[in-house]
């Protein structure tokens, strides 16, 4: 363990003061100052410019009504909509900037409930129609004077949802604000944060073998160490690293927040520091699977191009459970989600996108932290045996046969 | 037992088709300067490679200071062919890292990095980075990185690759230097003539096959023939003991009959007047050596 050590402690010195980490590690928060600059020093000036880009609601929409069942205009709405006789009219004004658009209601829209819009290229045109606008103005014209007043308030706004989870005996979660960030919000960041550490770091450690096989001095340093020793060494150093710069950002963004991040962070480590612990352990199994990975397949290539590609293709894994974001949504016990939850290159993903849902299965849990723990000294095992044949190969990639050869030797 | 430094028995390597080590069988001594020597591609890396645990055999027994491979790393220095540095750090933090990896405190790799910049006259070098030096200073470098923890086995791959004769010079004084220490030298080189004043025993491999395998001194007698070397070039017209002469550059060689001791004819010579400015006996040159027994070996091979 010393040697490992040593190796981590000289990874992370050596790159910690190159100029390129110092410079995107501070980028960042260079950044969210400067805009944070704007925001106070020229926000009248901004929110009038914002205004004069996105400023739709205080463009009119103009209705064509065939069907004759919306117009005149009622009162409530005559701030939002302008009434034209036909679509030529309603064109020109569109066309003029008179309007934000226009719609054609159709003689047989009872029937059929088909109306056809129209904007001017541009994404603006799109928010000028503000669907919730519109819905209200149809509602209130097919049932206005059919029923009660307040039967069309309710009908123009049907719904205003207040979410409750149960928990698996029955009771009520923890409700609030703090509480949904703390559950919710926390895994979330865990999960996004795992993905930029795992990019910054594996950057680095293909870097740094790229440029000890194109030294050359990579021999030398397996004449000193084993080539587990080098691997995890590596690893911990520059993972180190990865943390040290996801760290500055997230210290740089709660700074910025102006200590609103620093009172909700602490909140979520006292209202729901299950979620949270579990978040934490995820993030650094996560880390070390992927870390050894990185580092083997830095090994592999030939050149640091095709390293890169290699370990893209595993930063790719970590991402595939945020495809399948939507279906956790409406049911983090699906079937798909329990089997990523236990396949070791989306586990710490998807484990961590389930748990602020609610109702994991403990099994659950516990499968995928099993299937962790022994995924990274098997992936440590055979990533130091690749390592080993991988380094000392310069300009060409091991053969699959070759791959399958070192695994096999003792 | 102790006594043997390195054991190596029926060693075996292959990568995919190609056989790069083939039952090669040698040992190492305690205390003395060996030679593994061999055209480029003759296994030779390969069998340091794995004596360093930096490959594994296929097949064979391997020894090094009495344990497996990769056992007693701390105890070995290793001078690798394919070498390098780390062209962004300086000189001295490269070696205390390159110390630390072998056991070495801090402060102990510091102090004998300084030592051994000195002596090879690198000390003013010590805080710039490796990539403002010269190649050769590099080398000097990458030598004293294999020198530093005080190893009992030197293990140099190719050691004069790329030097300029005055640092082929300075590297082997360093060489007798470790030899006069106690340690033990294993080095290998494709241009045998670099190492034949050195090593005291040798194996010579061809295509991963150890083809001459012992003391240098009983090799070269064994190959060498019954003659002598002199300048000027003389007449021995009618002398019996002289079966026939060559003459290349104002040397003269001298071929003797089987029965004639060097010595004795020498005596005649001398006894006679003989203006001699210089006399040798004639040595046949290791790498003339070397093709002679593979030439021979293929034509048995092809019957």
């Amino acid at each position: 363990m010393r040697k490992v050590w040593i190796i981590a402690r000289h990874e992370y010195i050596v790159n910690v003061r190159r100029i390129g980490f110092i410079f995107v590690t501070l980028l960042f928060p260079a950044l969210g100052a400067v805009g944070l600059f704007i925001a106070v020093f020229f926000s009248g000036q901004a929110t009038t410019l914002l205004r004069s880009q996105f400023a739709t609601e205080t463009q009119k929409i103009g209705v064509v009504d065939q069907s004759r069942m919306f117009t005149p205009i009622r009162a409530e709405f005559a701030k939002r909509f302008v009434a034209f006789d036909d679509e030529n009219a309603a064109k020109q004004a569109l066309l003029s900037d008179q309007i934000g658009a226009f719609i054609v209601i159709p003689s047989d829209y009872l029937a059929t409930g088909k109306i056809t819009s129209y904007i001017k290229s541009g994404l603006s045109g799109l928010t000028n129609l503000g669907s919730g606008d519109l819905t209200e103005f149809l509602v209130s014209g097919l049932l206005a004077g059919k029923v009660d007043a307040a039967y069309l308030t309710r009908a123009s706004d049907p719904v205003e949802l207040t979410p409750v989870t149960l928990d698996n005996k029955g009771n009520p979660a923890k409700s609030g604000g703090f509480s949904f960030i703390a559950g919710f919000v926390a895994p979330y960041v865990f999960s996004i944060m795992l993905f930029i550490a795992v990019f910054a770091s594996s950057s680095y450690l293909l870097r740094s073998i790229a440029d000890e096989k194109e030294t050359r001095v990579i021999e030398i340093v397996l004449s000193s160490v084993s080539p587990t020793e080098l691997l995890a060494g590596k690893v911990i150093g520059l993972g180190a690293l990865g943390l040290t710069q996801v760290g500055v950002w997230l210290l740089s963004s709660l700074v910025l927040s102006g200590g609103l991040g620093a009172l909700v962070a602490g909140a979520v480590l006292v209202l729901n520091p299950a979620n949270f612990m579990l978040a934490a352990l995820y993030f650094l199994l996560g880390y070390l699977l992927f870390g050894t990975i990185m580092a083997t397949a830095g090994a592999l290539g030939s050149n640091p191009r095709e390293s890169q590609q290699l370990a893209g293709i595993f930063s790719f894994a970590a991402a595939i459970p945020w495809f399948f974001a939507s279906v956790f949504f409406a049911n983090p016990n699906a079937t798909l989600a329990r089997v990523l939850s236990i396949f070791p290159l989306t586990a710490p993903t998807t484990m961590m996108l389930r748990l602020p849902l609610g109702g994991v299965p403990a099994i659950d849990v516990i499968a995928s932290l099993v299937v962790l723990l022994i995924s990274i000294p098997v992936v440590l095992w055979g990533g130091a045996r690749i390592f080993r044949i991988g380094l000392l190969m310069y300009g060409k990639r091991p053969s699959v046969k070759e791959i399958m050869s070192a695994l096999k030797s003792a | 037992m102790d006594d043997l430094v390195i054991q190596v028995d029926q060693l075996q390597k292959s990568f995919n088709s190609l056989v790069a080590v083939d039952h090669l069988t040698f040992q190492v001594n305690q205390g003395e300067i060996f030679g593994l020597l061999g055209p480029n591609g003759a296994g030779k890396t390969t069998t340091i490679r794995i004596l360093m645990d930096i490959i594994k055999a296929d097949a064979g027994a391997v020894r090094v200071l009495g344990n497996p491979p990769g056992v007693a790393r701390e105890r070995i220095g290793y001078l690798p062919e394919e070498r390098g540095l780390y062209r962004g750090l300086r000189v001295d933090e490269t070696l205390v890292y390159l110390g630390q990896l072998k056991g070495m405190s801090s402060p102990a790799a510091k102090k004998r990095a300084a030592e051994l910049l000195a002596r090879v006259e690198l000390a003013e070098w010590a805080k710039n980075k490796v990539q403002e030096l010269s190649r050769g200073m590099q080398q000097k470098v990458q030598l004293i990185a294999s020198l530093l923890h005080d190893p009992d086995l030197v293990i140099l791959d190719e050691p004069f690759q790329g030097l300029d004769p005055v640092n082929v010079e300075v590297v082997k004084d360093l060489i007798r230097d470790l030899r006069a220490q106690g340690k033990t030298i294993a080095l290998s080189a494709h241009e045998m003539s670099q190492v034949e004043a050195l090593c005291e025993r040798i194996v010579l491999i061809d295509h991963g096959k150890a083809v001459l395998y012992g003391a240098l001194a009983d090799i070269k007698k064994q190959f060498s023939p019954n003659a002598i070397e002199i300048t000027p070039p003389l007449s021995f017209d009618g002398w019996v003991e002289v079966e026939r002469t060559e003459t290349h550059d104002h040397r003269q060689l001298i071929y003797l009959t089987k029965e004639t001791a060097p010595r004795e004819f020498l005596k005649k010579v001398l006894d006679r007047g003989m203006p001699i400015e210089q006399f040798e006996m004639a040595s046949t040159p290791l790498d003339q050596i070397f093709v002679q027994v593979v030439t021979d070996g293929r034509k048995t091979e092809d019957g």
